[in-house]
């Protein structure tokens, strides 16, 4: 396994910022020019008093796609990859959360958002695992890239300095 | 960390503060470009009243057996009650399909219409519900109904519903009323959109649009609201 690694590091870690960026831009700019909608979607959790909830729904998908971004050109790398980590661990807490309490929302991850049609409640419950399960696997890419950040194809910084950090 | 990070961590420190302001200046300025593109797109909204014009007044009683709903035309054969909250964007789809042929049926006399203005989406609900009921009181529910749901902003509770733009929607469309404007800024229906609200569970009504034909549930089939399948709805009684 840590040989595996070893060989193979810098390719994961391209991996892990493509896919964790990747992931974070095309969920950024579905809402960034639908700002009704994203504000809908984040007052909609029920979490955060609704004016801001309204603010976090203008401001959260242009921070996603500032952040992909420098996971794609490899800047700053290991903090983009906490903060992006602690932003799929929000995610994952708020879909936990309306699902404890019984609501049926669509996440809004990817645009959208807002109440559910009661009658595809079954539905909606597998949506939320499935959600959960998703931002899990993107957290773990966040954590593999807060351990090894320095990869092929980075702005930042050579594939043997890993080893130095 | 080896001697090699330490080295470079002047370099890396000002990398850090660029970067975080950079992503800072973006996260602003979009939230700037959508708190602006937002309230331009609901001040724009009001121009969907230009040319509204006022009906004929209809009187409204409150029918306190049923929650106190707000009977528009009663004694017809037919009864339909309509439970609603101004800001829940179903209503305004089904008051997009089927809103003007109540509104006909009330004014032909056909049916009665009773009206459920219901709140449980938050404070615009609430006041937009007292101004509905104000605007009952001056015989004008179904103008000022329509009027507010044409101008229906997408994002709930943005304060678009406030007690000013309100009256400017009533302004819009005629009702310039005194005892109107005096009705919304002191919120004079409050207790009677409580009194609403509170009804809610006594009639298993859970969300909006509820629609009830001569005190049976209406079930659509179709997926949208069709005027067609209403209309055999009201039809069959």
């Amino acid at each position: 396994m840590i040989a595996f690694n070893a060989k193979y590091q810098g390719v994961l870690t391209l991996i892990a910022r493509l896919g964790l960026g990747g992931v974070l831009i095309a969920a950024g700019g579905l809402k960034a020019f639908v700002p009704a909608k994203a504000a809908s979607a984040v007052a909609a959790y029920k979490i955060l008093p609704t004016k801001i909830a309204h603010l976090v729904g203008y401001g959260l998908p242009w921070f996603e796609i500032a952040i992909g971004a420098l996971l794609i050109i490899g800047l700053s790398i290991r903090m983009a990859s906490v903060v992006s980590g602690l932003l799929m661990l929000v995610f994952i807490a708020s879909i936990a959360s309306v699902w404890a309490r019984g609501l049926l929302i669509d996440c809004g991850c990817f645009g959208g958002g807002g109440a559910v049609d009661p009658a595809k409640s079954a539905l909606v419950h597998r949506t939320y695992f499935i959600e959960i399960m998703r931002d899990l696997a993107l957290a773990l890419s966040a954590l593999y890239l807060y351990f090894f950040p320095y990869g092929l194809f980075s702005l930042e910084k050579s594939a043997t300095q890993n080893k130095e950090s | 960390m080896s001697k090699q990070a330490k080295a470079t961590k002047g370099g890396d420190n000002f990398t850090r503060w660029l970067v975080i302001s950079m992503v800072a200046l973006v996260v602003i300025t979009g939230v700037v470009f959508s708190m602006m593109s937002s309230s331009t797109k609901a001040n724009q909204s009001f121009s969907a009243l230009k040319g509204f014009t006022l009906g004929a007044p209809v009187s409204a009683t409150l029918d306190t057996a049923v929650g106190s709903g707000l009977v528009l035309n009663p004694g017809a054969p037919v009864r339909i009650d309509l439970w609603e909250d101004p800001q829940c964007p179903v209503c305004n789809l089904f008051e997009q399909s089927i809103g003007g042929y109540l509104d006909g049926l009330v004014r032909t006399k056909k049916a009665t219409v009773v009206y459920h203005v219901l709140s449980f989406l938050g404070a615009d609900s609430i006041r937009a519900a007292n101004a509905m009921m104000c605007a009952s009181d001056q015989g004008h529910y179904l103008d000022f109904h329509k009027s507010v749901y044409l101008v229906q902003p997408s994002l709930e509770n943005s304060g678009f519903y406030s007690n000013a733009n309100l009256i400017k929607i009533g302004d819009s469309i005629g009702l310039k009323d005194k005892s109107f404007i005096d009705c919304i800024t002191k919120g004079s229906k409050l207790n009677l959109v409580k009194t609403h609200e509170d009804s809610m569970p006594s009639y298993k009504v859970t969300g909006t649009p509820t629609v009830f034909i001569n005190n049976r549930l209406w079930q659509r089939k179709a997926s949208g609201f069709d005027l067609g399948e209403f209309r055999l709805a009201v039809a069959a009684g």
